[in-house]
């Protein structure tokens, strides 16, 4: 249970995961991604909790990508969790939203994520979009060590 | 709201406002009696009038005292008044705040049925205002709901189309090869279609924003406002336009909004002029009436009054997506500004000859 994570997909829709790791396939991103598909999933997985309490909780996942809309414990909640405690909080978070007219978008930015992307209807933009915030927060980006 | 109206009656004799209340014995509301000015202050603390009939010679505070006092009272400003006295007056500047509303008088003796008739006129104007009030509350609540369907509506419509068009997508990349042209031309048409119902939803979902946003006035250079509008259009476009800006009035309007107004109008006088040998389009302004008008004129496409009614409705189009693109709801957008401005939009048209578009703006 200790392999290395690169990308934690939070992602309850299956056809939005599905087209997100393709894109990221295309740039070689996703060898090491790991897909959940709900919020209390995530937090177990991110805080080495419930089926992942065999998880070592300082192997950290290079970066989140976070849908906010899930049932249950949505993205908000997640994202609060992580930004809030001290083993995590520097860990990047990208919020996947279906608008940039989110009234929620205010409230991810208050809470600290680290970015966020509306996913497009047109899937070459879809893909761009996922391509760039990879590339950028997997290989571009420098976290503190 | 369903209590009775409460009316304050001020005199200082007993019998007087016995009278009184046998004259209002047959309309359905409640009076309340107040032998003094003073007297008459307290009760305005713990009731709220609709009309006040004030004696007006009583010993201490006269009638025109209580009223100027009541005047400079938050609660009881606009209260309406009836002076009832025994000398007759033209002179409506007797008291002080008078302006602030409505009142009237009536000189004693008098006939029962003059003061019943003064009464249930302000208690009407009253009834009238209240109904005003709560189906204007009821029409603001019913565009908020409005609003927040829409907004749900077009936030959720995006994943399915996520989906189709990317889908769609991947067939074309993984399976094109073993596709022959017909294949590619059904699943290029479903992308097109996903891409334009996202579009469209992006459209709808700008427009119901408008009706939330609160218009935030400042004065406009409206000369530097439509050149700056010009310089971020699609040079396609402009580059063989000849375009004429007439010296344009200042306005004060919101700066956002109103670039948004020309930024529309401009981008369809291009468009709809694009076909044209040489594109003319003027933009100029003029005084009327206490309004600036602003129009913009093009030699283009133009319109058939016949579908002017059409002219400004959401997912309104008078022409073919083939001849010019577009989902309709640039001018719709145009109107919304404008008249939350309390401005007027209007146009003028002839096929194939081009169209006007004006909107007005009040000078302050």
């Amino acid at each position: 249970m200790n392999i290395e994570v690169e990308i934690l997909l939070v992602e309850d829709s299956m056809n939005d995961a599905e087209l997100t790791i393709r894109a990221l396939k295309k740039n070689n991103l996703a060898n090491k991604l790991i897909h959940l598909e709900d919020g209390q999933e995530a937090l177990d997985f991110i805080f080495a909790e419930g089926n992942y309490s065999e998880r070592k909780i300082e192997n950290i996942p290079k970066v989140i990508l976070l849908d906010l809309k899930m049932p249950k414990i949505n993205g908000i909640q997640v994202l609060q969790k992580i930004k809030s405690d001290e083993r995590t909080k520097t860990i990047p978070v990208i919020v996947l939203t279906s608008s940039k007219e989110d009234p929620d978008i205010q409230e991810c930015y208050r809470l600290g994520v680290n970015s966020y992307v509306v996913k497009p209807v047109q899937f070459d933009k879809f893909l761009d979009a996922v391509s760039q915030l990879g590339l950028y927060w997997m290989l571009i980006n420098q976290q503190p060590k | 709201m369903n209590l009775k109206p409460k009316i304050l009656i001020v005199d200082d004799k007993p019998e007087n406002l016995k009278a009184l209340r046998k004259v209002l014995k047959d309309l359905d509301i409640v009076l309340v009696e107040a032998i003094s000015g003073n007297d008459a202050l307290k009760a305005t603390l713990r009731n709220d009038f609709v009309l006040a009939l004030l004696d007006i010679q009583m010993p201490g505070m006269d009638g025109y005292e209580l009223a100027g006092i009541l005047r400079e009272e938050e609660k009881t400003a606009h209260l309406p008044f009836i002076f009832i006295s025994a000398v007759y007056t033209d002179n409506l500047n007797v008291f002080k705040g008078y302006e602030n509303g409505a009142f009237s008088f009536i000189t004693k003796p008098f006939q029962p049925e003059v003061l019943i008739n003064k009464v249930k006129f302000f208690v009407d104007k009253h009834q009238q205002d209240v109904a005003l009030f709560e189906l204007n509350e009821e029409l603001k609540n019913a565009n908020k709901e409005l609003d927040a369907f829409t907004y749900s509506v077009s936030h959720d419509l995006r994943a399915p189309l996520r989906s189709i068009n990317g889908y769609a997508q991947m067939l074309d990349e993984d399976y094109g090869p073993k596709l022959d042209i017909e294949g590619k031309r059904i699943i290029k048409t479903i992308c097109d279609n996903a891409i334009n119902m996202g579009m469209l939803i992006d459209e709808l979902l700008g427009f119901s924003q408008l009706g939330r946003k609160e218009v935030q006035l400042r004065k406009i250079n409206m000369n530097e406002l439509v050149e700056s509008v010009f310089i971020d259009m699609d040079k396609s476009f402009t580059h063989k336009a000849e375009i004429k800006i007439g010296k344009l009035h200042e306005v004060e309007a919101d700066f956002g909004l109103l670039r948004q107004v020309m930024f529309n109008l401009i981008s369809n006088a291009l468009k709809y002029s694009s076909k044209k040998e040489q594109p003319i389009i003027e933009v100029f302004s003029e005084e009327k009436n206490g309004d600036i008008v602003f129009s913009l004129k093009d030699n283009g496409a133009g319109f058939d009054m016949k579908y002017y009614d059409k002219l400004f409705g959401v997912f309104q189009r008078l022409h073919k997506q083939k001849e010019f693109e577009g989902v309709g709801v640039g001018l719709a957008i145009v109107e919304r500004i404008i008249s939350k401005h309390g401005g007027k939009v209007w146009a003028e048209g002839k096929v194939n000859e081009g169209a006007q578009f004006n909107f007005s703006l009040t000078i302050n």
